[in-house]
């Protein structure tokens, strides 16, 4: 067994297997809080490393966190801060509220809030110990979700909403071979490898999911190519440096037996003719005289000649959209679609309305219903009437200002206060509420299917195989009257099988007639 | 997944109207269209998907109607035109004046709700308008005598219609495709994968069933859960037991063998469990291509007779007696699941409903099944199981046990009940025992069940870093779940206010029994998050391009995501602390909260002013920076 998984976890992907406990020079995720999450690659350093007597640190606002504190943990735990040794090392971070407690023991007394509320400085030195056991975060696996979010941005990225749907319309299942163009950040392309993927290649004799990806940027593709490497996911994802509209999507003249696409490029018009099952026409038209020797040589279609071809298009403009549309239809794709996806993430709140809530920026000090509004105003009236009766035809103007006053004094006894102030999570009601801001357009999809190439011969030999001669029983849309009529005989025939037992042995044997016919 | 038509497979017949059909094919039976005309199935036996067929007219002798592919470009034909004519190659204003709703042309998809968009008062307003000069009567004539697939019909309509000329072009394209819905005699096969059964499935049979799950929901459900290919699979050895041994014989676990396994509710019918068999690997039995190696994964001997034959029906899978690659003949204790890339399915009736996996030829019902993946990899248990299996009776009794002698002097079906009482056993012990062994990889439900009361069980069968997303059709269940591990209960928790924590270890908070207050351990989730998504389609046409008018509404769908977290011990004295020095001003716990909050980063949301002020997210930062595609 430990053999196994050693050679496992030296060339297995962090991605597809992360194992159990956190693994050196692999890549983990810090949760540091909700969407905000920092890629590190741990590092077993033996000794100091850039003036940290622990070796690499991780230098968050929640503190400082050693590799070696980080290493073979079960992931999700949750990780305390240390103390580091800094030495001469200056604070890297400025901080808003100056603070400059240089060199301290524990690096991490700005990381105190700095609740712009509470007027203690930070440097008061009663609250430093507290500071320094108080942060903490979280270390994750990576996903391609994760990966998303904290991923260093080349390009605009696909996110989580289109491309959990893109991968699932696409048919991108365990086994797949799937086509990117471009590659950009590699967003897609992590999402993608993990849909795919049915294992390494050459493990054995399987057909292997793979993603063929494309990128004509050098530096992004030298840094995605990189990428590849540092996730274990050499083999399963293949780079190419191409300009995909000139070049195509053949890797070494071979074919790579794609039956999964997604273009996420300006003109996905100009990369379309190379995604065909035979020479595009327009290929032989326009280029006619040019490629009078390119000719001679056999088209290699990158797409796998026994599989329908399902694609999708990314693009932001609906004049993209039209011209993608337009030539997959005359380079004989079907099952046009064409959408935006509408994304919306919401959170949960508390409302807390009363004027008997205790004090804070969350509550709104209102009526919190109509009889809460009665007793006020009764209450006020109240006083009023009490303040009017021994100052009969006084001042008006002055009363009212008093009342005023007043409606602002009321508040609630401090009892009621203290009891529902006990327990903050569950005062008010639940509601929902969605982002300040929402990423109202991403860009519009579109999806095609290229059927496989069906020729005489191959419908000759179907006809062979499933010669038409007598017609057997019906299936499929029959009129109202033979449907009642079967749909009784369905009745009875169940009836007279009463048993559970024998309608089980039905549908066991529909199951083994099945399984016959299709060997 | 085939890409061509097999024979017993079930099959999604798209028909002009835009109807959807799932039938089952079988050979040398008749595919009948309803009005559209009927055709042998062994004219579409073999041949590929997603092609349009037309149904010819009999040729003379023959009783049957032959069948003929249409190509793409006669499927496009008037779309080209379209896109010739000049008032499409430059709309005009005046060129959208005539384009409400617009049915999405003949090429509307699996996906696409074809034809949807034309509403009952526009269908009115059509037939109003029209002045057909042909009665009912001529029309019906002209269909018996259907030459050319009804195209004939169609032209003919077309030219009998007097106030054809008044029509402007669009309004002409949308009688000419109402009527070619109507007549044309056309379909098409689409596979019934998971995304095309759900199409299928919520537009035009029970939604309710799949509970309203879109494709969207199933997409993010099974991203955010990391539902992905598990890893090879693994067997444990047959412990070679003897018909005299008892359960001291069972297979011992060995979790250190388990890998990308996920536990799933499934109040779908099996939808979101077919779903994330795709997403394994484990949906469609392997392709033809691969046949000769798929003996040794897809195994079957459940509930096999291996004694005799006589006590049994001729009903074994043909050919196979496909083993686990150990062993001649299994014992009786031998666990026929793998430990790896498996779903386990907890139920709340004592079997589980997954009645649509039928539709990928799986039947957890059926004894004697025919290979198929999920066998080795489809675990299910009931609540009872999992939760208290000391009252379940099939985990609690002790396994059959006989002499060898006894055994051969009983009469073979006897002997037969006896094995397969014995494999029973073994088998529900190993799976209740793996799936209380923990160590999920992630947790995925679509249930009508609470769940908070789901994940109050499931918890602490989750790995560290496990990932959990659970959908539901109303946002309700889930906002109080996410309430479940709101900020302020995270603060109280981590601050030592919850008394009922008091001198609990690690592990005794896992297993949190639940308060009133604290139905959760709200330090269990991570990052918890809740999200809704709906995909906006349009149909693309030369000058008509334009959002669908109507979409399908109903429930909405939500999905909640998290990670299983593992909390530190021992911080809580810091944060009490904390909390005990600042007690002494006047709003205690709210300033406990907020202070608590910016230090726990567990509970650090986004609104938090403070935290906004101090650091802008670098999500953000990094999204302005990146060039915008267009200036690619
Ligand atoms: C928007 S980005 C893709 C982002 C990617 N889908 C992701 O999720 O990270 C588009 C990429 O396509 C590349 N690209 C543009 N035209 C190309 C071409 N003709 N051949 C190859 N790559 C191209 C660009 O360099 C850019 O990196």
């Amino acid at each position: 067994m430990a053999p196994t998984t050693r050679s496992l976890a030296q060339r297995g992907s962090p991605f597809l297997d992360p194992g159990p406990v956190t693994k050196a020079n692999s890549l983990a995720l810090l949760h540091l809080s909700r969407d905000n999450l920092e890629p590190v690659y741990l590092a077993q350093t033996a000794g100091e490393h850039d003036g940290y007597a622990e070796g690499v640190v991780v230098n968050t606002r929640y503190g400082s966190y050693p590799h070696s504190s980080m290493i073979g943990i079960p992931w999700g735990t949750q990780i305390r801060a240390s103390k580091v040794d800094t030495g001469s090392r200056g604070r890297k971070r400025k901080r808003p509220n100056g603070d400059d407690a240089g060199p301290s023991s524990d690096g991490t007394p700005a990381d105190t809030p700095a609740e712009t509320e509470t007027p203690e400085p930070p440097q008061n030195p009663a609250k430093q110990p507290v500071a320094t056991t108080s942060g903490f975060i979280h270390i994750l696996p990576p996903t391609p979700e994760l990966w998303t979010l904290s991923l260093p941005h080349r390009t605009q990225v696909v996110y989580t909403p289109d491309y959990s749907y893109i991968l699932h319309r696409i048919r991108a299942r365990p086994g797949t071979v799937l086509i990117e163009a471009g590659a950009g950040s590699g967003s897609f392309s992590h999402a993608s490898v993990r849909a795919v993927y049915n294992g390494y290649p050459d493990r054995d004799g399987k057909h292997k999911g793979k993603v063929f990806s494309y990128e004509f940027h050098e530096d992004r593709y030298r840094k995605m190519k990189k990428e590849i490497q540092d996730h274990g996911l050499e083999g399963l994802v293949q780079l190419t440096h191409r300009d995909v509209y000139n070049g195509g999507f053949l890797v070494d003249g071979e074919s790579p037996k794609a039956s999964s696409i997604f273009l996420d490029l300006p003109s996905p018009w100009e990369a379309l003719p190379h995604l065909s099952r035979q020479r595009p026409q327009s290929d032989k038209a326009e280029n006619g005289s040019e490629t009078t020797e390119e000719d001679e040589k056999p088209w290699v279609s990158p797409l796998d000649p026994k599989k329908n071809a399902y694609l999708c298009t990314f693009s932001p403009c609906i004049e993209q959209v039209t011209r993608t549309v337009s030539a997959l239809r005359r380079l004989g794709w079907v099952d046009i679609d064409m959408l935006e996806i509408a994304h919306r993430k919401l959170h949960t709140v508390r409302d807390r309305v009363g004027l008997n809530l205790p004090y804070d920026r969350s509550v709104n000090v209102s009526a919190k219903d109509v009889d809460e509004a009665l007793g006020r105003l009764t209450e006020i009236e109240d006083r009023l009437r009490e303040n009017s009766r021994p100052r009969a035809g006084a001042d008006a103007m002055d009363d009212d200002d008093d009342i005023e006053a007043d409606d602002n004094n009321i508040t609630a006894p401090a009892s009621t206060a203290e009891a529902s102030s006990a327990r903050p999570w569950k005062d008010g009601r639940l509601v929902t509420r969605g982002e300040p801001e929402i990423k109202s357009h991403t860009s519009y999809l579109v999806f095609a299917i290229l059927p496989r190439e069906w020729t005489g011969e191959q419908e000759a030999a179907a006809l062979a195989k499933y010669p038409v001669g007598e017609t057997g029983h019906i299936v499929g849309a029959l009129d109202k009257a033979a449907r009642k009529k079967e749909r009784r005989e369905h009745l009875e025939s169940l009836k007279n099988q009463g048993s559970r037992k024998a309608r089980r042995n039905e549908g066991f044997e529909r199951l083994a007639k099945i399984s016959e016919t299709a060997v | 997944m085939d890409s061509v038509i097999k024979p017993g497979a079930w099959v999604v017949l798209q028909l002009p109207s835009g109807i959807n059909r799932v039938i089952q094919v079988s050979p040398n039976t008749t595919i009948s269209l309803g009005k559209y005309g009927s055709f042998p199935a062994n004219l579409i036996l073999e041949r590929p998907y997603n092609l349009t067929f037309e149904i010819l007219d009999r040729k003379e002798g023959e009783k049957f109607s032959r069948l003929r592919v249409v190509p793409t470009a006669e499927l496009y034909a008037e779309i080209f035109a379209d896109e010739a004519s000049p008032e499409c190659a430059a709309p005009t204003p005046n060129a959208g004046v005539a384009t409400p709703a617009e049915p999405a042309s003949a090429e509307s998809t699996g996906q696409a709700t074809a034809g949807k968009d034309v509403t009952e008062t526009e269908l009115k307003l059509l037939d109003e308008n029209a002045r057909q000069t042909l009665t009912q009567d001529e029309i019906e004539e002209l269909k018996k005598n259907v030459t050319n697939a009804g195209k004939s019909v169609i032209d003919k309509l077309m030219s009998s219609h007097t106030a054809i000329d008044q029509k402007t072009s669009f309004s002409l394209a949308k009688y000419k495709l109402l009527k070619t819905k109507k007549y044309i005699r056309r379909f098409k096969v689409l596979p019934v994968d998971v995304p095309n059964f759900l199409e299928w499935q919520l537009s035009e049979r029970d939604p309710s069933k799949i509970l309203d799950i879109r494709a969207e929901m199933l997409g993010l459900v099974g991203c955010w859960a990391n539902v992905h290919y598990g890893g090879d699979a693994v067997y444990l050895e047959d412990p070679g037991a003897r018909c005299d041994a008892g359960g001291e014989a069972y297979a011992p676990l060995k979790p250190e063998l388990f890998k990308g396994r996920w536990l799933v509710v499934d109040d779908t019918c099996g939808a979101l469990t077919a779903a994330m068999a795709e997403r394994m690997g484990l949906l469609y039995p392997e392709e033809e291509e691969d046949e000769d190696e798929e003996g040794e994964e897809d195994r079957d001997d459940q509930e096999k007779e291996e004694t005799d034959q006589s006590a049994q029906q001729n009903t074994e899978p043909p050919a196979k007696t496909s083993k686990p690659p150990r062993g001649p003949r299994p014992s009786d204790f031998a666990i026929p699941y793998s430990q790896t890339n498996t779903i386990t399915v907890v139920h709340a009736a004592s079997q589980p409903n997954l009645s649509f996996l039928k539709y990928w030829g799986f039947d957890i019902t059926a004894p004697n099944h025919p290979p198929h993946p999920l066998l080795n990899h489809l675990l299910n248990l009931t609540w009872l199981q999992l939760v208290q299996p000391e009252r379940d009776l099939a985990y609690s009794l002790p396994p059959l046990t006989t002499s060898a002698e006894t055994l051969m002097s009983w009469k073979p079906s006897r002997r037969g009940n006896f094995h397969r009482k014995r494999r029973r056993s073994a088998r529900i012990r190993h799976i209740v025992d793996a799936t209380r062994a923990g160590n999920f990889s992630g947790l995925v439900c679509a249930s009508t069940m609470d769940p908070v009361s789901i994940l109050k069980y499931t918890l602490p069968l989750l790995a560290g870093g496990a990932t959990v997303a659970i959908y539901s059709p109303s946002i309700e269940p889930l906002a109080e779940l996410a309430d479940c591990f709101s900020v302020p209960r995270r603060t109280a928790w981590t601050s030592g206010s919850v008394p009922e924590t008091a001198g609990k270890t690690a592990e005794e908070l896992e297993r949190w029994p639940g308060t009133p207050d604290f139905p959760l351990n709200p330090t269990l989730l991570l990052g918890t998050s809740l999200q809704t998504s709906r995909a906006r389609r349009s149909q693309v046409l030369p000058g008509r391009t334009h959002p669908l008018m109507t979409e399908r509404g109903g429930a909405e769908g939500y999905v909640f995501t998290a990670f299983r977290a593992k909390p530190a011990e021992g911080h809580v004295e810091a944060m009490g602390k904390w909390k005990k020095k600042k007690t002494e001003g006047s709003n205690s716990s709210v300033a406990a909260a907020a202070a608590a909050q910016d230090a726990a980063p567990v509970g650090a949301d986004k609104d938090i002013p403070v935290e906004d002020a101090t650091d802008p997210l670098p999500a953000d930062e990094e999204m302005t920076d990146a060039p915008a595609p267009l200036a690619e």
